[in-house]
This record gives structure tokens, sequence and C-alpha cells, in this order.
């Protein structure tokens, strides 16, 4: 889980350009100023990165880093 | 030789034993191509299910997914019309269809034309971590349109049942509820040429959204105006989007139009165009696709994302790249051609266009197979004469550019007029007004909000300035606070209402608008009214606004505090959110500095 939440904030990292801290308790919408262009930017850097699938469903209904490691650790496992 | 390209590029990675997957053709052989002569949207069905074309649905990866041709797209669409009516469904209901672009919606959409149930379609989430703004937003719009049912994908069902709840909404069907459904024996009663078409939700801030009522009567006419005045239509166009289906360009320029002319349409989803733009392109250069349309943004983002594969793309069947949605920026556009001409774009692909849901869709296109053209004029003039003076020479600085967006599509007057109502001459700037039959009927039951967009001589106040050049229109900007961001449309109400929920703020302490970044694209401006002078608590609260307003419109503001009583009111006592900005951009509003 670590590993995937590391993944996640390297990824994450490029978008981050106000340099706030990222952890697994980082809400991502409210706590980084990426527009809505840069997420599904960095969504797709998670997907190609695990080669995993994220709905927008899942998208919409995330929020911190953690969950959103939750949610690729998931999908890793079925896999 | 489009047959044989048909066949290579149909393979999908599905196992040998399946079939092969192959998409529709581009043009019909046996069925000649029949633009115009409809008076409903299901005649025109009825019509393009006698051939062989249709929508093909591309994954976010870019492999053929799903195909639906126009004959699949009617038979499902009249057994969906029977389901949907032994539900209880009564004629004129209406019906919010979750709008994702997939062949679950378009039979949905076509089922209620059958079943003479009017559609409305609604936005699909998809902002990260917005779940509950969408919530909010779709049930403003069930609310609006006194919905009486609202059919959703399943991995929607939690948001769309929840919208539903606070809408008083009873009856939540997720698609395969409704295949579920027995069919009802009853006869079907569709529309006719009278009767309204759909329901569009693209209108209106959150709080009060406003639903715009189309009749078959103007979407006949509207798509007319583009197949002959706008595309100049032929029989072996082969269309293509990513456009959301909840839109009007995207519902209407992409979904309905090309139906009704017969055409076939490849679809890559709204957010996969987002995650991978490239994609588009690509798949443009596989299909020899020849039509397609975007804001201006989404050609900055497709070049910038392109990198060295345009060189191995092929895009010289592309005839129309229409640009609509947002104001038309020269300078992305010419960014966009230099890096395609290895592909073989051609930039008098480029369409420019202006139109807006009230008028169904289209109002004006600059003329195919004609480079942009640009008016350059002084911004002294602008300001101080309100004329469009042309000046040849002259920097940034004192010129600007504008698009010429061409004359009203056939049966449409156009007329700019000054504030006292008065048709203004050539080159004087005002406020654009629109009439003829694409206009909608009016706005769903908002009488008041109807009286004050359409006038009592049938023209519709489209909130846009602009000046007449020659008979054609140039769009210069809005008269309306509506913010433009990426092509998506931003009410300024939705950003300061979030922002006044935070307890140190109260209504009227924040006001948004945008202002022309050096891009010339919109930048978003949040003003502030900040009653203290600790220079942490002003740190603490800008932070605070900058989190609120990103959850709930998903935008990039700049956030500035100021002094308390700056912002100016209206005599009424409104927020003067026009008398914010200008005093901001005249230097007059103290702004605190950030630290």
């Amino acid at each position: 889980m670590t590993d995937i939440i590391d993944a996640i904030c390297a990824l994450l990292a490029p978008f981050n350009t106000e340099h706030v801290e990222l952890k697994a308790e980082t809400d991502i919408p409210a706590e980084l100023n990426i527009d809505s262009v840069g997420v599904l930017d960095f969504i797709m850097e998670v997907e190609d990165h695990f080669d995993i699938e994220i709905p927008m469903n899942v998208v919409s209904d995330t929020r911190t880093i953690g969950e959103l490691a939750t949610y690729v650790q998931s999908q890793l496992k079925k896999a | 030789m489009e047959l044989t390209k048909t066949i290579s590029l149909a393979v999908n990675s599905s196992p040998a034993d399946e079939p092969v997957l192959s998409r529709t053709p581009r043009s019909n052989r046996d069925v000649p191509q029949q633009l115009g002569g409809f008076s409903t949207l299901a005649q025109g069905l009825d019509y393009a299910a006698r051939g062989v074309t249709g929508f093909n649905f591309y994954t976010g990866r870019g492999a053929l997914d799903v195909v639906l041709t126009y004959s699949e797209l009617r038979s499902k669409a009249l057994c969906t019309a029977r389901k949907l009516l032994s539900s209880g469904l009564k004629r004129l209901d209406r019906v919010a269809i979750v709008a994702e672009t997939n062949a679950d919606f378009m039979i949905t959409f076509f089922a209620c034309q059958y079943a003479g149930l009017v559609p409305c379609p609604v936005p699909y989430s998809m902002y990260i971590g917005g779940k509950e703004s969408y919530v909010t937003r779709i049930a403003g719009m069930m609310k609006a349109a006194h919905a009486h049912a609202i059919v959703t994908p399943a991995e929607m069902l939690d948001s769309a049942q929840a919208a539903a709840d606070a809408a008083g909404v009873a009856l939540v069907l997720t698609h395969d509820d409704v295949a579920s459904l027995p069919e009802s024996m009853t006869k079907l009663h569709g529309f006719s040429a009278d009767d309204v078409a759909y329901i569009q939700y693209s209108s209106g801030s959150t709080s009060a959204p406003k639903g715009v009522l189309i009749s078959q009567r103007a979407i006949m006419a509207n798509a007319k105006g583009m197949h002959f005045d706008g595309m100049k239509l032929r029989n072996d166009d082969r269309a293509f989007s990513w456009l959301p289906l909840y839109h009007d360009m995207g519902l209407v320029g992409f979904c309905l139009a090309p139906m009704l002319a017969q055409v076939t349409v490849d679809y890559l989803a709204t957010t996969a165009f987002a995650r991978r733009p490239a994609l588009w392109l690509k798949l443009m250069a596989e299909n020899r696709s020849t039509i397609s349309f975007s804001p201006t943004f989404g050609y900055d983002l497709a070049a910038r994302r392109i990198n060295g594969e345009a060189v191995s793309l092929d895009l010289s069947a592309w005839r129309i790249a229409g640009i609509g949605g947002d104001m038309v920026r020269p300078d992305v556009l010419k960014a966009f051609a230099d890096t395609l001409s290895v592909s073989k774009f051609s930039p008098t692909s480029f369409l420019p266009s202006y139109g807006m849901a009230e008028s169904t869709l289209a109002i004006s296109f600059a003329g195919a197979d004609l480079p942009v053209r640009v008016d350059r004029v002084s911004r002294a003039a602008i300001r101080s004469q309100q004329k469009a003076v042309p000046m040849v020479d002259g920097d940034d600085e004192v010129a600007r550019s504008f698009v010429i967006c061409g004359k009203a599509i056939e049966g449409h007057v156009m007329q700019v007029r000054n504030e006292a109502g008065v048709v203004l001459g050539e080159r004087e700037i005002g406020r654009i007004y629109v009439s003829g039959p694409s206009l909608m009927s009016c706005y769903f039951n908002n009488e008041e909000a109807t009286a004050e967009a359409i006038g009592s001589d049938g023209f519709l106040d489209t909130g846009d300035m602009g000046y007449v050049l020659n008979g054609e229109i140039v769009i210069t900007g809005r008269v309306k606070d509506l913010i433009l961001h990426n092509g998506r449309n931003i009410w300024p109400q939705d950003i300061e209402w979030s922002a006044e929920q935070l307890p140190e703020l109260k209504s009227g302490d924040v006001a948004a608008f945008a202002v022309e970044g050096q891009d010339g694209d919109d930048e978003v401006v949040v003003l502030v009214e900040c009653r203290t002078s600790d220079v942490a608590s002003q740190e603490s609260l800008r932070r605070d606004v900058a989190k609120i307003v990103h959850q709930s419109a998903g935008v990039d503001c700049s956030i500035l505090l100021v002094a308390p009583r700056s912002l100016p009111f209206t005599s009424s006592g409104k927020l003067s959110r026009n008398g914010a900005r200008q005093k901001y951009l005249a230097g007059e509003i103290d702004v605190f500095a950030a630290h």
C-alpha cells in the first residue's frame, strides 16, 4: 500500500505547483490547486502507470490520495 | 478502397471465435442522402434506418467498442419506448437521461421521441471529488424540469438516486431496469411537427438552471442551416465527436444533425478525450473523418499533446474543423495548424461558428473552405467610441484581432443594437439579437426568464456583444456575466455562493468574474472582502476560499482579498459584478498583498 501511495505522490508531484505536502490524507481537489483538465491528466498517468481503468464515477467519489490508492490496490488485486 | 480499410481497421482484440466488430461505413450506397424534408426526429431516424450508417463508440484507449447502426438504433428505440411506457410514464412527461457517450443514451433519447416523452439530457459527473456538487446540479435540473423519471447508467445510480430524492423524482431506472420492463402494447403516439423535441439544461446557474425547450420545428430548421449553410454536407462525409451529449454542440451538432443526414459518427467520450487529447486526432486519421468541432481549447490541448506522433497521421480528409462554444482565438488555431501541417491538416478546414442552445445550436458559420478571417481593430476606439475601427499596423498593445463568424443561417436574422434598442450600422459595437425558426420555444416553465430573453418582436437577446462587418457577425465579448473556461460555462453565482458558505463570509462579500488573460482566454478572478488585518488569518481565508471554489466549480481562480465595503452594489442592493470588474481593471479596488 505504501508503494502505491508513493507512486501516486510521484505522479501527482508535477501538478503540485504550490508544493503542498503530499500524504495519504491529502485532499486532492481541496488542497491542490489543479484545474479539471489537470486532474484528468493526472488520472490518466495513474491509469497508465498501473495499467488499470479508473471510471469517472470513481474519480468523482475520490478525494484523498489514500482513497485513490485503495481503489488502485483493489484493481491490482483483481488483475 | 474504403471497404478494405474498414475491414483491416475493424479488427478488435477479440478472440478469433467471436464475430469481428466492424465500424459503420462512411455512406449509404443504396439509400440516397436526404437532407431536410423531415418533420420530426423520429421521421428522420425512420429514414436513416433504411441505410447502413450509424454511430461507433470508441474506448478510452481508442479501440472500437460498440457499433450502433441507425437501423439498430431505431428498432431498439422502438422497443425501449414501449418499455418506458409500461413504467407508468405518460405522454409529455419529462425523462432526465444521464448523457454518457454510449449507445444506451442514444437509444433512450430516441425511445422518448417514439413514446412522446420529453428527454432532458443531464450531465455525468466529471470532477475529482465532485460527487456532492454533481448531485446538487442534476437535482436542480430535474426539479426545474418537473421530471417524472431519471434513467442512468448503473455505475451512477448512487448519485442519480440522491439527486432524484432531493428533487422529489420517484422513478429512478438504470438502463438494465428499463430493459427488464415489459413492453407496453399501447399504440406509440410520438411527436408531430408542432410538438416539443427535448429540453436542454445548459443554461443558468446550479441554483437556478434554465431548461431550453426545443421544438421539432426548431431542430429541423437548425439542422437544415447546418447541413446547407454551415457544412455544405456531402454524401461521403464522416463525423467525429468527443463533445459531451448534454451540451448543444454535442447533442445537436454531433448526434441529431448527423442522424438527420444519415451521416456516420465516431465517438470518443469527453472524459477519454480530456485524458488523451491526441486520441481525437489519431482516430480521425484512422477513420479518415471529414467533420469535427471543438471549442478553441480542444485544439490547444490536442496540439500540445500530439508530440512526435503528428508525422504518422494523415488528416488530409478533415475538411471541416469547426470552432464553437467560446471566443475563437486565431493564435491557438495557427499553432494547431502549424503543428499538424505534417499530418496534411489544411488551415482552410477551420470553420469559425457562432451559436447557443437558445437557438438550438447554430446561428452563423464563417464559410466552409475559407481560411479563418480576422478583423484587426483599434483597442482605443472600442473603448471610447464603441466602434471597430480597422487598424492594420500596430502591435497587440493598441490593436486586437477578432474572428469573423459569418452570416446568419438561412431564414434567420441577426441584429446589433445599442442600449436604447436602435439597430446599429456596420462596425458599431452593440448587443447581438437573433430571430428565426431555430429559436427555443421558451425556458421550460419559466415565463420570467423567457420574457427577459425573447422580446415581443421575436428577437432573442444573445447576451453577446459584437458588430457587423459586410453583413457578417464579429463577436467581441459578452454582456452577461457568464464565464467561459476551457469550453465550460461557469456561472459566477455558483462560485460566489460556494465561497459565502465559509463562516467568515456572508452574502455579498464575494464577486466572481472573468477577465481576459494574456492568451485571450477567460481568467477567473474572485474578489473577497476581508475584515481581518491579521496576516495569518488572511492567508487562511484565501486558502479556504480557493479550496471551496475549487471543489464546487473545478476551476483555477485568482483569489484576491479586498477591503470591506469595496465591492460595488446596484441601486436595488444587488452585487454589481460588472461594476466590480470595471473597478478592479481600473485599479480602483485595494487588493491586500498575498503573503
